[in-house]
């Protein structure tokens, strides 16, 4: 039972800077994901946990302990990676024994936590097979067994859904949730898959290039992305992005783009206000546009689109719009079907827009939240 | 060649029969077609030697190393029981014993080292792997300078140091000691080599998932490398078993089989009776000898250690 603590962590890899000053801290029995493009240094920020790589700077603090000059073996965690890297040369059993060997765990003891960790990962029957006789999601399955057979106070995840098919994904995805939830130990799950990291994430902490982009729980990193690239990085289809000049008074500002005119709210407007710049960037997400009557009311805002591409999923589509020069993207009712070409009138929920400074990217909070 | 499907073969009518006997035919010319240049080379240089070797072991060679009398087993088992092929095989076992276990060890040892990541290692296994590229004669003359009980640089160390010289490759009981140290080290370039690429094949995450599981560097060492190393292990033992069986440019070079004979292995004598006595009857028996107990050897040595090998 351990938070663990990154205090301003720092790590370069000759020129490059895999981890740029992280401060984070990963509460007690909590699942964190730490989420990011590959190559955003989420996998070494990890891996510093671990104790297989360490920080040029900074320091990582497991339960109430400074750890940066523990060695791995001693810093009471496990960690199950991406390709397993299960001993090809042992069987399952001897592969979840391993470590207790090691550690001179009494072999009847021993013996009781494999047993337990195979019931209820369903493994008892491949006890005695070689990890190449097993399936993907079996040998992922033994990866777990042979971490929670430790009893760490801290399980690190690098990707581990990643080589598995797509059912097995969210099957396996959903086993984890519980897994979590019956062990009540920390969890740091490693992914590049936003889905993965909604769904399981009590927290999500998002990295780009090395630095904390936004930490917080999964909604509210819906609801209220940090920056632009969180806003892009999370949803799909993405977000929309307009560049728009703010013209008139606080209480009657209207954001002015190439291709549409979004009308503001009062409480919008005061937000923007203290921008130091006329311009913003605006941003809506697929689901908060529909197709417009001519009839519809004024708050609303309009855009005349064409229908580029149409991608139909049975219970709603993905249709990509052009207008001019810009691409937008919506998820529409399954009717009315649209054709490709077709010209539509789209309509912008304004009480779903974003507001993000142009210059910095952050976004601009506006009075609702 | 032929086309197995795996199923009962349908009873065909007699033309049908006629026509899958020819396509069969057909099939095996290709085969044949394939295989000729190995063929060719397999026949000419060891099918063909091979069967003449049992042959010749039949006869007797007279002095000017014509076939002579025709005496069946009598000489195979003269030959083999005979005192002085036992006495190479003791010695051929000895050297064996002496140049195969080092040489895997060194060479393990060495590729190890080789393997780290560290700037300029390439240079070293460079060095490590150099006398791969060595011949047999470059590295007897060279140890043979070394060892030289007068001019040698061996001698020399000996003279600074105050110690009495030492004429290893004429002192019956360090010239085998001395013609391994030259194969030792002959070797050691192959063996570093496959064990180097043995070690780089092993992934660097079952090291990490090792030093989290609280493996000691021991225990990652005889828990990771070696079972993951196992069959690199056998092929090194099996080939470096057989190659100290051939062994013999640099006993010629160094010893000539003396002194004493104690540096006289099967292949040396097999030269000896073969090319100085022009005895072709006796070292063909030989040749037949070594040819089994090689084979014999490999055979067990498969059976015995593949049970422990891992393949992935």
């Amino acid at each position: 039972m351990s938070r663990v603590v990154f205090d301003r962590v720092t790590k370069h890899f000759g020129e490059v800077v895999a981890v740029d000053d992280l401060s984070l801290e990963i509460y007690d029995q909590e699942f964190l994901v730490l989420l990011g493009p590959s190559g955003c240094g989420k996998s070494t920020a990890l891996r510093i946990v671990a104790g297989l790589e360490d920080p040029t700077r900074g320091t990582i603090i497991i339960g109430d302990r400074v750890v940066n000059n523990v060695e791995a073996k001693s810093r009471d965690i496990a960690m199950v990676f991406q390709d397993y890297a299960l001993y090809p040369h042992m069987s399952v059993y001897d592969n979840m024994a391993f470590s207790m060997r090691m550690r001179h765990v009494h072999h009847r003891e021993r013996h009781q936590r494999i047993l337990e960790a195979a019931h209820t990962l369903g493994l008892e029957t491949l006890l005695r097979r070689k990890p190449a006789a097993l399936s993907g999601g079996q040998r992922q399955r033994v990866a777990l067994g042979r971490a929670i057979v430790r009893q760490p106070s801290v399980f690190l995840m690098d990707e581990p859904l990643s080589n598995l098919d797509a059912k097995l994904r969210v099957q396996t995805r959903r086993e984890l949730i519980k897994l979590h939830r019956r062990l009540q130990t920390t969890f740091i799950y490693v992914t590049h898959d936003q889905v993965e990291a909604m769904t399981m994430g009590e927290r999500i902490a998002i990295l780009k290039d090395g630095a904390l982009q936004q930490v917080a729980r999964p909604q509210d990193v819906y609801d209220r992305p940090a920056n632009v690239f969180v806003a892009s990085f999370i949803g799909s289809p993405a977000m929309n992005f307009f560049q728009a000049e703010l013209e008139g008074q606080t209480d009657r500002l209207v954001a002015r783009s190439d291709s549409v005119e979004f009308p503001l709210s009062a409480a919008q407007g005061q937000a923007l206000a203290k921008l130091p710049a006329r311009n913003v960037t605006i941003g809506i997400r697929p689901e908060h546009i529909s197709l417009g009557e001519p009839s519809a009311k004024a708050d609303h805002c309009m855009l005349a689109a064409v229908v580029d591409t149409v991608e139909s999923l049975g219970s709603e589509q993905q249709v990509t719009f052009s207008n001019a020069d810009s691409t937008i993207q919506a998820r529409l009712d399954p009717s009315p079907a649209l054709r490709e070409g077709e010209q539509v009138l789209l309509m912008f929920a304004c009480e779903h827009l974003h507001f993000f400074n142009p210059e910095t990217g952050l976004r601009i909070e506006d009075q609702r939240g | 060649m032929a086309v197995t499907t795996g199923e009962p073969v349908p009873r065909l009518p007699l033309p049908g029969l006629v026509a899958r006997g020819l396509t069969q035919l057909k099939n095996l010319g290709f085969g044949v077609l394939f295989l000729w240049p190995s063929i060719l080379l397999f026949g000419a240089f060891v099918f063909y030697p091979l069967i003449k070797s049992v042959y010749l072991g039949f006869y007797e060679s007279d002095p000017l190393g014509n076939r002579g009398d025709f005496v069946g087993f009598d000489q195979y088992r003269s030959v083999l029981a005979g005192s002085a092929f036992r006495h190479s095989l003791r010695i051929t076992f000895q050297f064996t014993m002496y140049t195969v276990p080092p040489a895997i060890v060194l060479g393990l040892g060495l590729a190890m080292l080789a393997n780290q990541k560290l700037p300029g290692i390439s240079i070293f296994r460079t060095i490590f792997a150099s006398t791969v590229a060595t011949s047999v004669a470059v590295a007897s003359m060279m140890w043979l300078t070394l060892l030289n009980p007068t001019t040698g640089l061996v001698t020399w160390i000996l003279d600074q140091l105050g110690q009495p010289r030492l004429n290893l490759l004429n002192d019956p009981d360090w010239a085998l000691v001395a013609v391994s140290l030259t194969t030792i080290w002959l070797n050691l370039g192959l063996a570093t080599i496959v064990f180097l690429a043995g070690l780089q094949s092993i992934p660097e995450r079952l090291y990490e998932s090792a030093r989290i599981d609280g493996a000691s560097r021991l225990g990652t060492f005889l828990h990771v490398t070696l079972p993951m190393l196992s069959p690199t292990l056998l092929f090194v033992t099996v080939i470096g078993t057989i190659l100290a069986f051939e062994s013999f440019g640099q006993i010629h070079i160094l010893t000539r089989g003396g002194p004493l004979d104690e540096t006289k292995v099967i292949v040396y004598s097999i030269w000896e009776n073969a090319f100085q006595r022009f005895d072709y009857g006796v070292a063909s028996v030989q040749a037949v000898g070594l040819f089994i107990l090689v084979l014999g050897l490999t055979v067990i040595q498969l059976r015995f250690l593949e049970r422990r090998v891992f393949y992935q």
